[in-house]
Parts: C-alpha cells; structure tokens; sequence
C-alpha cells in the first residue's frame, strides 16, 4: 500500500522517488515503525475513521486551533494530528540534535558579529545586502543589551529528508520557535485517544517542556523573584492558541501590548490590583511591531518604550531584537560559510540545496527550470510554485515569473522534491503525504543547547498539498527512541507532572474590555426597551394631551453619550425609532451600542465562555444582516424596530445569565457587571436630572399644572418599567417627590441609583482577593454617594421647586442644583473605576512621585 | 557667528491623553564647525527623562507621561557658536569614478548611506538624473554643485505641499515639496549613483543681519533639513539643495540618519481618545558673527 499510483503520474514527477519513512524499498515497515504499521493494518476503516474523529475532536475540546481566516470567528479550524506518529531512532535524533545545536552556536555567533564588529561582511564571507539590506536587521540592535549576551534562548530549525535519505536543514526559526505547544498537544492528544499504541516504544518524554522553557526564562533576571510574560499579537494571530497554551503551562500571564506600560524605565504589567514589574518578556510579537518608538508607528500591538527599557536593562526580551535577521532564507545558502567561518567545523546537517535568486547564475537556472523547484519568499511561509503534488500549468509559471522576476532578490528557491513521503490516516484512509520536521531547542548556557526530544512533524493533508500550516497542512505526533532507560517509557499521561498553582492576573486591558462591554449592552438594552415599550405604547390609544405631553419626556430618558456631539436621536416619531435602532450613522444607535459591546467582547474572547460569545454574535448578525433602510416605509420599518428590539431585549439579559453561569467568576467578569451597573446608574441619573429640569422650566404653563405633572411622570415611569413598582410602593398617584425618592434610593428598584452605586462596591471588592488603594477610594465615594442621596429630603425639595415653578420658570432652585450634583457624582463612578483599575492614573501618580508615599 | 535658538514642539489634544512617549533627538553634536554653549530640554509636563546614543551617534532623549494630560509641549533651547567651513577642494576635485570607488572599498561602513529606504528608493525617477548629473569623469565637487543647482531648480518649495507621509514618487511628480523632499530626492540620486550620502535635521538662520552679504535663506519657521555627503578622506561635507548652497555657518546641526524618519527630531505615540494636532516653531536669532 505504499505504493499508491499518482492520479497524475506527470504531475508529480518526484514523488516516485522520495524517500519513504515508513516503509522500505522491498515494501516491508521500516523496523521502527513495524508494530505500529501491523496494528493500524488489522483496523477496519470504520474503526480508523472512529479514531480519527476521536482524536479530532479531542483535539478540539483541547482548544487546539490554528486559524488560518482572519475574517472569520476565532476558534475555528481546529489542528490537524494523524493517527500514524513519526518515529525517529536514537542515532537519527542523536544526528538531529547534533546538527541542531551546531548551527544555532554558529548563527547566534553570527548575530553578535553582525550586530557588532561586522567581521565577516568585512572578510567578505557573504554579500553585505544580504545582512544589511534585509528588513529585518534591526538598527535598534546594535548594542542594545540582550538576556545573558545572547540572542537566541528557545529556537526551532525545520528539517526534511531527501530521496537518499539523508537529513537536511531547510529553513531557519531560530527567532521564534512557533510549534512548540503543538508538538506537545499532539502528544497529549495520541495518548489520550490510543494509550495503547505507546505500549512495547519507549520514547523520551516531552511534557516538561514549558517548566523547562519556564525555568530558563526565569534565569534570564537578576531578580530573585522574577515576573515573566508571554507577549502575544493577541486572538488575531492564528497560532494565538500555542500562546495560550504556552502561558498557561507556564503559569505566566499571557499578556498583549496594551496590558504593558513603560514606566520610569521600566515595564509593568497593568492588572486590577495595580502595577506589577515585569522582568522578562518572552514575545511571540515581532520586532517590527514591538514599539512604535523604534519601529513601525502604525503597531499597536507593542509597548511603546519597551526598547528603551531594554536598554536600560530594566527588562529582558526573548528572543533579542534584531534575531530575526538569522531567518531570512537568503542566508541558508550561506549556512556552511556561516557555520565554517565560527566554529571552523562543517555543517553536521546539510542545508537543502537554496539558490538565492538575488545572484544571476542561480536566478537564470531556476527561473529556466522552475518544475524542479520551489519558490519561496525570504521571511514567511508563503510559497508561489506548486506543490509536488500539483501541475505547474502555463498560466501559472507565467505569474510566478511576473512577481518574481521585478524583485528577484526577495525570493529564494528549494529543490522540489525536498520532502520525504509518509502514510497518514486522515479520515480513516490510507493515503500517502509529504512531509518535514521542526526541531525546538532551549539554550541553557552560552553554546549549551538543551533539544527537545520531540518535534512538531508536518504533513500535507487531503485539503493541502504544503506541510506548512499556514498553508493548511497538518501534522503527526513525533517520538524519539529512548534507549536510556526502557522503563521509564511510559506514556505522557503516567507521568506526574510538578504542576504550578494557576497565577490569576486579571490585566486591566481584559477588565477594560470587559467593561465596556457591560457599559455598551445595557446601553442597549436600556435603549432597546424604551423603544420597545414606546411602539407598544403607541398602539394603545393614547389621547392628545398625553401624546403631546409624553413626547417631550422620552427623548430626555435616552442614555447619555460619552462624546456631546450633535445628536439627531428621537424616540417619539417611528421613524426617529427606526433610526435609533438601525442607523450606523447615529452614534448612539441600539446598532452601534451592540457592536461596541460585541467588539469589546470579541478583543477579549480568550476570557469569555463560548456559550456567552454565541449569545452575542447570534445577536450581532441579526444586526448586521438587517440593512438600514431610510426609503421603507413607516409601518415596515415600525415591524423591522419591533424585531430588532425584541431581540435585543431578549438576548441581552440571556447573555449575564448565560455568562453568569459559565464564565470563570474572576475580577474580569466582575468588571462586565460593574460596567453594566455604571452604565445603568448613569442613564437613570441623567433621565432624573433631565425629568426635573423639564418639569420646572417648562416655558408652557399647562406642562407645569399638577396634572400635567402626573402625565409626565407617568410616562417617564412607563419608560423605565417602573410604574407598577412606584404603585406597589407608594400606593398613590403619580408625584414627583416619590418617584425622585424611588428612582435615586429605593433599595428593591433595579433601576435605582443607590441600588446600582452598592452593587458597585460588592464587584469591586469582591474583583480581588487583597483590598487596594484604588478600592478604598471607590468604596468611599460610593459610601460618601449613598449618604449625600439618602440624607436628600426630596419633599421640602420638591414642594419648594413647585412653588417657585408655579409662578415663574424655576431654573435656579436647590432641588435642581442637588439633583445636577448628585448626577455629575454618579456620573463620576466611571473615572473612579477608570483611573482605579484600568488605565492606573491613581497608581502611576504613586509610582512616579514615591514621596507621596504613606500620604 | 553665535546664535541662541528656541525650538518648540506642541501637542494638544481634543480629548485628553492618559499616556505619551516621547524620543527627541535634539541635541547638536559637536563639530568642527559647531560649537555648543548652551543647551537644554525642556518638558512640560515635566517628567523624569533618560537618555542614550542612537546607531547613527544621535543623542535621544526618552520621555514618557503616564498620568491625563491636555498638552504636552517640548522646547529646545541652545546657544550655538559656528565657524565657516572651508571646502575639502582635493577631495572635491576628484573625478565622480574614482571617488566612487575609493568610497566603496569600505562597503560594511558605508552600506547604510547606500542603500534605499522605506522614505528614499533609489533608481527609478532618481536614473536619469544619475546619468545627467553623476558623469563618471567630472569632478565630484562639481557634480555636486550641479545637482544642488539642479534640484533646486527643477523642484519648487512650497510649504505645505507635502507631509511627513508624502511618498517620494509623489514628490517627483508635483516637482514642488519642503525642505524634507529636497533632502530626500538629492539622497536618492546619490545614492542611486553610488555615491553614500545621510539625511541631516537641524536649524537654519533665515533673515540674516543687514551686515551680512547672503540672501535670505528658505526653512526657518520649522527645522530645516540637508544632505551630507560622504568624500574621499572619509569626511562628510554639508550641501542644502533648498537653498542652493553648500552648508556653512548659517546651518546648525541636530540630527543625522538615513532619512528623516531616522533624524526625526521628535517621535510620539500618544495615548487617546481623541485627535492630537502637533505645531513646531523654531526661533533663531543671531547674538554675534
């Protein structure tokens, strides 16, 4: 079964010849591979198709992912690993370690050289554009201090075997070891599904790679008790869930640009509790992006300052700036110069034959032969020919030529046929694959390289003919013969593991987001139900004065926004509704609060619960498939209103309860609800402050009478579904006194001021495990809040107000003063959590003035 | 002649900002023909700073602002003596080949100021000229006042006309642009000539005194910005092709790189909410020749 026919025998010119790693060439498993070929070969189809999906959905239940399609949700396209595992035999593993350790001593030699002395571009040893015109010679690098002198700490080397069997070197991911936490999920994974495969192999273990990688990274600072991150691009980085990975296996706070802050030199780590002090940084973010005062200043995904801090010493960076030059593929070509020009040794793996097409001889002969090779920028994982596999029509060497041949020195090319085949089980069928390997490697000491015993194995799957993937490839667990000590071969899960206690750092960057999305969704919902009871309500009949006087009221309940601009907002017309609910064009539109929410949300998505997330994007596209429509007609746009709000009011509360019950009830999540009840205390402040201020200044006499009053309330009343409320309360018509007492201080009223202003203070201290600074403070305002408004005695207020606004507009009496005070106070809720917890004013005014200390 | 300048940059912000970060390279080096007096930065709001050396030997001061803010101002203020500088006429007098050559042999130094950039691409618009104005058998002295002439020439300086973001190309097809895209353009066909040529940001006296014989010199208000170009000997000598002239006591160094993004005297990154908007003024004034 090895030998399976080509469906295009001429398309594939090379597969015929590849090296097969399982079986050899009289068609019998290659010994290692033997009693694993026998068991897989007695399986049915179905058995192998059941296995299969068990291993992909533990794969996924994993939440191992790799996203290829920015656009779509996060979480999606969970990782590939083949039933059948690649083995490699101790004296393969032992050349590959070898090899492996030899060249990262060379080129981390050859880093420090061309960051400093230059020496071997002046002996002229390889072109000098190559170095000094690559984009990713950084500058900044040059002597700029570096963890323990050195450039590269944790580094990956991809590998591949030819038709003669023997081991090459195909490209470089000496600055960044991207696999690492798949190599060891497949490994989870195999066990978990096939425990028995494991059984008669012993192979070395790799489940201590993170506590080895951790502990490295710790030594990295002088500090005794060093803090460590993990610096991700964040959920839009499609290997986001190694990061993920990585960080918690490490026990480390997986942060992004944002929850870091420069500060007198040195880097923090911004969570709820206040500053922490970051020591090393280990980046998955490129240099590129990594501070916009050094590098790119569009990134926003780095610290700005960080390079200074680097500089100052008050931070370590793995891997160093400036390390990714080490990759650029038109440097392989060169990897025996390099390696021969340092250490004066050849290399132990050769490099796969590269031709850079910078160099004329080496572009005319691969650009005149291009079915023999593959064509491949300097830096990333795109490839332009076609896969072995595939045909090189006309068409397409057309175009290949066409972007190569303007910038030919920006590509280099392999041979075709570089990649040996294996068998892999994808779905149950037996089908052969190309593949490669990627070794990782840990430097423990200066040229001391500890390598994994494990690799991240990669294949070309039934949806792509590449390995790499970013191209869609898959992947096979890897296992290194153990010949040490046989009985310690046991399977991964056997193992005890030293675990960590899980560190929880809620960043203020996860509270943030979380907050707003809070704010944004009872904004929203707020909003959706005043819509929603207004279009019921317009359907009763309600008589002239009513209308006439109801009106008015609505529009002052609406939320308040955050910038006072210009705002066509109106309730009381159904078109003003339609708009209100749908027009992207209207800032404070129920569209535009769902999106704010649902985009905070999403900013943060490794800390929501999925159940809590389909809540909001089910809701979301009912918002974005229905189109706003100025040309509808009224009582069509009346219905799509009624809808949308319905939705919304539905699905609003589903999601606190939904996320209620499933999200980790951390100070993040607390953070949502604090929002929410900010947002919440905010708009009924702002209706009471706008409801009084109509109320006694009032240009027309009739609005002011006593029945009028009543009208009004009873519609402001209605609005805010308090209306049965203030009767089972008061058990009396409609007053203003009452309903200022309800809505600021009635403790069972959800609305209420004082209600919202507690729950407050239960989140806040309830956010973290120790009391801080910034929670006295909020604590105190929100005590010193809830005294200011139950001391009001609204009826000598009210009766005054009345009095004077019965004879002339009442614009200046105590009750409107108080009730603006109080409102500017409720208002101010939002800075005292703001500068608390998310953006740390409080805290940095502490760290950057130390003599206020103990004040 | 010695000159007292005050350099202001100010931010404001429509809302306010919770964080800033701020690189100057601000400081004039000393030359043989740049003495400085007197000079310091001043913040506001003030804040600790630190300092260091950037690759092209700028020293850059780094400063941050972490608590709300609603403007941030920085001002420069130097006294600077500077002296003539006399042309290096052997070095100027060798051919453009030779010199070319000579320049090259050292190709690991010089690779930098050689090389296009993201701001400068060489070739292109920059080859005719190249083929005009760099002949192998003149004398670079000469090519260079040629080309001086040339730019200034052929490109009319219109503030305004152009922004920090201008691509070059652009700024070859309007033929009008600032300072900045003189400078720009002069390095791009230098270098696509083979020539190394760097990128300097520094401050320019523009009314000069009755006494004196010049006419008044284009690029005051802002910083001002001109090429220096690499000549055998290894020395580098200033020309301004806004002004038509080779670089003398009336230009006060601050700054070098590649481009102007290497030089830019003052970097930020701002945090909020809303927009900034940024004005620079430069005032110099002459205390005596």
């Amino acid at each position: 079964m090895q030998t399976l026919v080509p469906k295009r025998a001429n398309s594939q010119p090379t597969h015929s010849r590849a090296w097969n790693e399982v079986f050899s060439a009289d068609g019998t498993p290659r010994p290692a591979y033997a009693p694993l070929v026998e068991q897989l070969r007695g399986m049915p189809l179905t058995t192998l198709r059941k296995l299969d999906d068990s291993l992909e959905a533990t794969l996924r239940e994993m939440g191992v992912t790799f996203d290829l399609s920015r656009g779509k949700s996060w979480n999606q396209r969970p990782w590939h690993c083949d039933l059948l595992p690649q083995i490699f035999t101790a004296l393969e593993w032992e050349q590959v370690a070898r090899g492996t350790r030899q060249r990262l001593n060379a080129f981390e030699l050859f880093l420090r050289d061309i960051y400093g002395p230059r020496q071997i571009l002046k002996d002229g040893k390889i072109p000098v554009a190559i170095v000094l015109a690559s984009p990713y010679f950084q500058r900044v690098a040059v002597g700029l201090p570096r963890p323990d002198q050195a450039f590269l700490h944790l580094s990956g080397a991809s590998l591949c075997r030819r038709a003669d069997g023997e081991l090459h070197v195909k490209h470089h991911y000496f600055s960044n070891a991207s696999g690492v936490s798949y190599m060891m999920q497949n490994r989870r994974a195999l066990t978990r599904v096939i425990p028995d495969y494991f059984e008669g192999y012993s192979i070395h273990s790799i489940v201590d790679t993170p506590t080895d990688v951790l502990e490295v990274l710790r030594k990295l600072s002088e500090s005794a008790d060093p803090s460590v991150v993990l610096l991700s691009p964040g959920p839009g980085s499609a290997a986001f869930s190694e990061h993920s990975f990585l960080a918690r296996r490490m026990g480390i706070p997986l942060v992004q640009g944002n929850d870091l802050v420069v500060l007198n030199d040195a880097v923090y780590l911004k969570t709820i509790s206040g500053l922490e002090r970051v020591h090393v940084i280990y980046t998955r973010v490129a240099d590129a992006w990594l501070d916009p005062l050094a590098f790119r200043p569009d990134s926003y995904l780095g610290v700005p300052g960080l390079v200074n801090s680097i500089r100052k010493g008050a931070v370590q960076l793995v891997n160093g700036i400036g390390a990714q030059v080490a990759d650029d593929r038109a440097l392989l070509s060169f990897s025996a110069v390099i390696i021969n020009y340092y250490l004066g040794e050849k290399p132990l793996i050769p490099t796969l034959p590269t031709y850079w097409l910078g160099d004329i001889d080496q572009r005319e002969m691969v650009l005149g032969n291009l079915e023999n090779y593959t064509i491949r920028p300097l830096y990333g994982e795109r490839i332009l020919t076609p896969a072995p596999s595939e045909e090189l029509t006309d068409y397409r060497r057309r175009q290949i030529l066409k972007e190569v041949q303007p910038a030919a020195s920006g590509f280099i090319a392999q041979p075709r046929d570089a990649d040996a085949v294996t068998l892999s089980f994808q779905n149950g069928k037996k089908s052969q694959r190309t593949q490669d390997h990627i070794a990782f490697a840990l430097r423990l000491d200066e040229a001391k390289w500890d390598i994994f015993p494990g690799a991240l194995t990669r294949i070309s799957t039934e949806n792509s003919p590449y390995t790499a993937s970013e191209l869609g490839g898959g992947s096979k667990d890897t296992w290194v013969e153990n010949l040490v000590s046989e009985s310690s071969a046991a399977p991964e899960t056997r193992r005890s593991v030293e675990s960590r206690p899980p560190v929880h750092h809620v960043t203020s960057r996860v509270a943030e987001a979380m907050y707003w999305t809070g704010r944004y969704l009872e904004r929203a919902s707020s909003l959706a139900n005043m819509i929603g009871i207004i279009e019921a309500l317009e359907l009763e009949e309600l008589n002239a004065t009513e209308r006439q006087l109801y009106r008015p009221i609505w529009n002052r309940m609406l939320p308040p926004l955050e910038n006072r601009t210009e705002s066509r907002r109106n309730l009381s017309s159904s078109r003003g509704r339609y708009r209100l609910a749908l027009d992207l064009n209207e800032s404070g539109s129920l569209i535009n609060n769902i999106f704010r929410a649902s985009a905070n949300a999403e900013s943060v998505l490794e800390c929501l619960s999925s159940e809590a997330w389909n809540v909001l994007t089910t809701l979301r596209s009912k918002f974005q498939t229905a189109r706003f429509r100025e040309e509808l007609s009224e009582s069509k746009q009346r219905t799509v209103t009624k809808r949308l709000c319905d939705t919304a009011t539905q699905s609003i509360p589903q999601f606190f309860g939904i996320a209620e019950a499933t999200m980790v009830a951390d100070g993040g999540w607390n953070f949502c609800l604090i929002g929410q009840m900010v947002e919440r205390s905010a708009i009924t402040a702002n209706a009471l402050s706008s409801i009084v201020n109509a109320l006694l200044t009032s240009t027309s006499q009739n609005a002011r009478s006593e029945h009028a009053i009543e009208i009004q309330l009873s519609a402001f009343l209605r609005l805010f579904s308090c209306r049965d409320a203030y009767r089972r309360v008061f058990q009396m018509r409609v007053e203003l006194a009452p309903v200022l007492e309800l809505l600021w201080e009635g403790t069972s009223i959800p609305r209420s001021v004082q209600r919202c202003l507690e729950k407050i203070s239960t989140l806040v201290s309830e956010s973290q495990p120790h009391s801080s600074h910034a929670i006295q403070r909020t604590l105190a305002e929100v005590d010193s809040m809830v005294t200011a408004i139950r001391h009001t005695k609204w009826d000598p207020l009210v009766d005054d107000a009345l009095a004077i606004a019965a004879r002339e507009s009442a614009s200046k009496t105590e009750l409107l003063r108080h009730v603006a005070r109080l409102t500017q106070r409720t208002f101010g809720m939002h800075h005292f959590i703001a500068d608390g917890f998310l953006n740390h004013q409080i805290h940095m005014n502490e760290e950057s003035q130390p003599q206020l200390h103990g004040i | 002649m010695v000159f007292e300048i005050l350099h202001t940059t100010d931010y404001r912000y429509s809302a306010k900002a919770s964080e800033a970060y701020i690189e100057t390279r601000l400081t004039p080096p000393l030359l043989s023909h740049q003495n400085v007096l007197d000079h310091r930065i001043e913040f506001s709001p003030s804040a600790p700073t630190s300092s260091y050396v950037d690759y092209f030997g700028n020293k850059v001061h780094f400063y941050s602002m972490t608590l709300r803010h609603e403007r941030l101002t920085i001002s420069n203020h130097l006294q600077v003596e500077t002296r003539p500088v006399s042309l290096p006429t052997e070095a100027l007098a060798v051919p453009l080949a030779e010199a070319r050559q000579i320049l090259n042999s050292t190709l690991t130094d010089v690779f930098d100021y050689l090389h296009t950039t993201e701001a400068i691409p060489t070739g292109g618009n920059a080859k005719p000229w190249v083929k005009r104005w760099l002949k192998n058998g003149t004398p670079l002295g000469r090519c260079l006042e040629d080309l001086n002439q040339q730019i200034y020439r052929h490109f009319k300086y219109v503030p305004g006309s152009t922004d920090n973001a201008t691509p070059l190309a652009t700024v070859w097809r309007q033929r009008k642009g600032v300072c900045q895209d003189f400078a720009h353009v002069m390095l791009s066909v230098l270098r696509t000539g083979g020539i190394p040529a760097r990128y300097v940001c520094g401050y320019i006296e523009s009314a000069p005194t009755p006494s004196s014989t010049g006419k008044s010199l284009v690029g005051s208000l802002a910083t001002h910005a001109w090429v220096e170009v690499l000549i055998p000997g290894m020395q580098w000598i200033g020309i301004d092709p806004t002004n038509n002239c080779w670089c003398g006591d009336q230009h006060i160094t601050i700054s070098y790189g590649r481009d102007f993004r290497d030089a830019a005297p003052v970097r930020g990154t701002f945090k909020t909410s809303g927009a900034q908007s940024l004005k620079a003024k430069v005032f110099v004034k002459r205390l005596s020749a």
